[in-house]
C-alpha cells in the first residue's frame, strides 16, 4: 500500500477508537495489527518488547478505572483493549515501511515541500549519533562530578549547541550536493497512488464503521 | 530582532534534531514513565504517572517556539518529535501521532494569542497553561479520565499543570537563557 495513504489510514483508526467502546472491535484491530506485524517477520526480541511493553499503561489504565471510578469492568476492558489496538496497529504500518520511502511518498504523492522532507529525513538519519551524543554529554558532565538529570538545563543546552553544529554542517553538505530548495526536482524513484491503494483505505474504513455499528446495535 | 517567517533548510534540519535529542534524552535518562506507572498501579493510580511525566514530553514544542520565533515553530517542534517516536516504536503506537498533533497545536497557540509578537515569560506561560488544558481534555476521551471521580480528576490536572510549568515552563526557560547568552541562536534563525 501507499506509504502516505497507509500513515493515514493508521492515523484515522486510531482517531476513530479513541471515541468507540467496543472492545471486539479493538482487539479485532489489534489481531489484524499482529498478523500484518508478523508478515514482517520482525526479530524476536523487538516482537516480545513490543507484546509486553503496552501492558504497563494498558494495565495501569484498566485498573484505575476499576478502582477510581464507578464506569465498571467493561470500559477497562475497552481501555485495556484500545491500548494494544494502537500499539499494533501503529507498528503494522512502521514496520512494514521504511521511513525513507514514506518521505519520499509524503513529498510526491502528499506534496510536502521537499525542503521539509529531506530536511527531515537528513536529521532522522542522524538518530544514531544523537543516541551517542546524549551519552557523551551526560559522561562529559560526570567526569566533572556533575551529573545531568533529566530535569538539567545543561544536558539540554549542550544538546542544542550539538544540533546547531550539525544543522549547519547538514545543511551545507546538502546544498553542496545540489540541493536547490523550492526548486523543481526529478523523482530517482517514483511513488504513484494506485486505485486500490484508495480501495483499501476506503474499504477497511467502511468496515471499520459497519463493525463498530453492528456490535453497537447488538 | 527581525524575524522572517520562511523556512529554511537548516532551520527545518535544526528543529528535528532538537525534537529528536529531546525524545532521546528521556529514552536515555531512563524508563521513568515505566517504574512510576509500575509502582502507583497497584493502587489505581497508573495515570498519574502520565500526568507527571507530562511535562518532559511536551517540553519541546513551547521551546522552539520561543527559540525560533516563527509561525508553527512550536507545532513542528512537537510533531516532529511524536513522528520520529512512533518510529523508534514507543507504548502507544499510531495513537502517538493524534498526540503530536494535539500538543503541537496546544503549545503553538500559546504564542497564536499573542499575536506571534510576544516572546517571553508570558507567552512561555501561555502556552504551558492551553498544553495542560488540552491534552487533559484530550486524555478525557482517549484514556477514559472522564470516568474519574472528580477528586482524582482535579488531583490529576494539577499535578499536570506543575509537571508541565516545571518542564515546558521554567527548564526551557532556564535552557533559552544559557542560549541567550551564546548569542548562537541570534544568528542562526534570522
Amino acid at each position: 500500500m501507499n506509504p502516505s495513504l497507509k500513515l493515514l489510514l493508521g492515523v484515522l483508526i486510531a482517531l476513530e477508537i479513541s471515541f468507540t467502546r467496543s472492545w471486539m472491535v479493538n482487539l479485532g484491530l489489534a489481531v489484524i495489527g499482529l498478523v500484518i506485524i508478523l508478515t514482517s517477520r520482525p526479530k524476536l526480541s523487538r516482537f516480545l518488547l513490543l507484546l509486553v511493553i503496552p501492558l504497563i499503561p494498558a494495565v495501569a489504565l484498566a485498573m484505575a478505572i476499576l478502582l477510581q471510578s464507578n464506569a465498571g469492568t467493561h470500559f477497562a476492558i475497552v481501555l485495556f483493549t484500545r491500548i494494544y489496538a494502537y500499539v499494533f496497529i501503529g507498528s503494522a504500518v512502521t514496520m512494514t515501511t521504511s521511513i525513507s520511502d514514506l518521505v519520499m511518498s509524503l513529498e510526491q504523492n502528499a506534496h510536502v515541500p521537499s525542503k521539509f522532507a529531506y530536511g527531515f529525513l537528513g536529521a532522522f538519519n542522524l538518530l544514531p549519533k544523537i543516541v551517542s551524543e546524549v551519552n557523551i554529554i551526560r559522561a562529559a558532565g560526570n567526569m566533572r562530578g556533575q551529573t545531568l538529570h533529566v530535569w538539567s538545563p545543561k544536558l539540554y543546552f549542550k544538546a542544542v549547541l550539538a544540533s546547531l553544529n550539525w544543522s549547519e554542517n547538514l545543511a551545507e553538505a546538502m546544498t553542496s550536493h545540489g540541493f536547490v530548495e523550492d526548486a523543481p526536482r526529478s523523482y530517482f524513484k517514483r511513488i504513484h497512488i494506485r486505485w486500490w491503494d484508495w480501495a483499501t483505505l476506503i474499504g477497511v474504513l467502511v468496515i471499520l464503521q459497519f463493525a463498530l455499528f453492528g456490535l453497537h446495535l447488538q | 530582532m527581525k524575524t522572517s517567517n520562511a523556512w529554511h533548510l537548516r532551520e527545518i534540519i535544526l528543529l528535528t534534531l532538537i525534537a529528536i535529542f529531546f525524545g532521546v534524552i528521556y529514552w536515555v535518562v531512563g524508563p521513568i514513565y515505566n517504574v512510576l506507572t509500575v509502582a502507583l498501579t497497584p493502587f489505581g493510580l497508573g495515570p498519574a504517572a502520565n500526568d507527571i511525566i507530562m511535562g518532559i514530553w511536551v517540553m519541546a514544542g513551547p521551546l522552539s517556539g520561543y527559540l525560533f520565533k516563527k509561525v508553527g515553530a512550536a507545532f513542528l517542534g512537537e510533531f516532529l518529535g511524536a513522528v520520529v517516536e512512533m518510529f523508534l516504536g514507543n507504548q502507544w503506537g499510531a495513537s502517538t501521532m493524534i498526540s503530536g498533533v494535539i500538543q503541537g497545536v496546544a503549545s503553538e497557540l500559546g504564542f497564536t494569542f499573542t499575536g506571534y509578537k510576544r516572546y517571553d515569560w508570558f507567552s512561555l506561560n501561555l502556552s504551558v497553561l492551553l498544553t495542560t488544558i488540552i491534552t487533559f481534555g484530550w486524555d478525557m476521551a482517549q484514556n477514559g479520565y472522564i470516568k474519574y471521580h472528580v477528586s482524582l480528576l482535579i488531583i490529576l490536572f494539577i499535578i499536570r499543570l506543575i509537571s508541565t510549568w516545571l518542564f515546558a515552563g521554567l527548564l526551557s526557560k532556564a535552557i533559552i537563557n544559557l542560549l541567550d547568552r551564546t548569542h548562537l541562536m541570534r544568528t542562526e534563525t534570522r
